[in-house]
């Protein structure tokens, strides 16, 4: 293997006309709160990610969260909550050729994609996770190990990406942060992505290497309609935890003939999940069959700013209950050093 | 064990036969812009690699503005421009989490840094 990445770091090619990169943070922050089951929660949160180019090839970076939970303790009308601090990911990426890049340290499972590249507050269309998230993530949805990536045409119609990595059984416990855990585990993830169409298909796979050695698998599909305002995307997973799907679709109201300034910065989005308890219980997913259909509106007042909105039914045999949830999400990008030309 | 050594050498094939893949595709591209450039038409029909300055500037616009629109809006609404360090940092950092192309990548680098 490190003569195959040798022989694919000497095929790699400079680029010598880009702008010189600068370190730069980046992430989300908002202000979420939630009526789960009638239960008022208010989640300020904030998630910078740092990232450290370094020459042409090689990349740190680490997203961090910190975010509360606040809630009425009985008696009170004050909110009370903790901040709980976390180390997301860390990792140090070294773009080795056009084709692979060699990824090591903490980061986040490429299982499916939400945990990946959908997760961010400011990215999300509904701000609820959905309920088989864990399956193929796990509890921390962080591994620890090294991982090969990359993307590459495949013809001139579509484009391959794919995923390998291996995690090691991770029980590292720092004061003040959330643990930094994680299993033993071997996957993978493959998809192909059609540009002109926009649409992206894959399927990832997970072998764990500890407790019952059990295999997980997933698909996941997204498609942006290049003629329309609306995106579908959505995942399957099954493992011997549990089973599940979500699909959600997003319209955004800029074919509306009226009131054009306020519609076009307009989306409407609903997802419809469905998990089925496996095997094995876990901590992470629900104890039992679960339902839940979401409906929410967004407004976006300008880029990186929005207000988010959305209400929730969830079925199961512990009882159907209700969860709302509105707040503001914000992107921001913070430069650590001169941004302009080189 | 077996399992786990058959999952791991499946793995390594599909990569390798991937990268390869990949590798007869990159040099078939290289031979295809050499003919355009000489002034035969590619197969797509898409708009070529001309030897004029202007031409060129417009195509890597134009491709870069699509290839913009189709990796970004995979997950995202398209985000405004950022100075031109700060979108190479960013750029890099969207290849390694999205896995985009490279050549995707340095298209849009281009065209957000106009």
């Amino acid at each position: 293997m490190l003569i195959f990445l040798a022989v694919l770091v000497l095929h790699g090619q400079d680029q010598p006309d880009i702008p010189k990169p600068v370190p730069v943070i980046i992430g989300g922050a908002g202000f979420i709160t939630t009526f789960d089951g009638g239960q008022p929660h208010l989640g300020p949160l904030i998630a910078p990610v740092l990232l450290v180019p370094i020459g042409d090839r090689w990349l740190i970076e680490s997203r961090a969260t910190f975010e509360a939970d606040m809630v009425q303790e009985p008696g009170s009308s004050s909110f009370h909550g903790q901040v709980l601090k976390s180390i997301d990911y860390a990792q140090l990426d070294f773009i080795a050729n056009p084709y692979v890049t060699v990824t090591a340290g903490r980061f986040l499972t490429p299982f499916g994609i939400f945990n990946e590249r959908l997760y961010p507050i400011w990215i999300r269309n509904l701000q609820t996770d959905p309920l088989i998230l864990p399956i193929g993530t796990g509890p921390s949805q962080a591994s620890t190990g090294a991982m090969l990536r990359g993307g590459f045409p495949a013809t001139s119609k579509f484009n391959i990406n794919y995923t390998v990595f291996f995690s090691a059984l991770s029980t590292v416990t720092l004061s003040n942060v959330t643990p930094l855990d994680s299993d033993r585990l071997v996957g993978g993830r493959a998809g192909i992505f059609i540009p002109n169409a926009r649409l992206e298909i894959g399927g990832s796979f997970e072998h764990l290497l500890q407790d019952e050695r059990s295999n997980t698998f997933g698909f996941h599909g997204g498609w942006q309609p290049p003629a329309l305002p609306l995106e579908f995307r959505g995942e399957y997973q099954r493992s011997a935890r549990g089973s599940g799907y979500w699909i959600e679709p997003a319209y955004r109201l800029s074919q509306v003939p009226f009131w054009q300034y306020a519609m076009r910065r307009t989306q409407l989005v609903a997802r419809m999940q469905q998990y089925f308890v496996g095997e094995i219980p876990s901590d992470s997913l629900p104890p039992v069959n679960t339902r839940q259909f979401e409906f929410g509106v967004n407004y976006y007042f300008r880029d990186g700013l929005r207000a988010v909105s959305s209400y929730g039914r969830q079925f199961s045999q512990l009882g159907n209950k209700n969860v709302w949830t509105i707040g503001l999400t914000y992107r921001f990008a913070i430069p650590l050093g001169p941004g302009g030309e080189n | 064990m077996k399992l786990k050594r058959n999952i791991l050498a499946c793995l390594a094939v599909l990569i390798l036969g991937g990268v390869l893949c990949a590798a007869g595709q990159e040099k078939a591209k290289v031979v295809d812009t050499k003919v355009s450039s000489a002034g035969a038409d590619t197969a797509s029909g898409s708009p070529l690699v001309s030897s004029k300055p202007v031409h060129k500037a417009a195509y890597s616009r134009f491709e870069g503005e699509q290839r913009y629109r189709a990796n970004c809006g995979r997950c995202h609404m398209a985000p405004h421009k950022f100075p031109p360090r700060m979108m190479a940092t960013i750029v890099r950092h969207m290849r390694v989490r999205a896995t985009i192309t490279d050549e995707d990548m340095n298209f849009i680098l281009r065209y957000m840094t106009e």
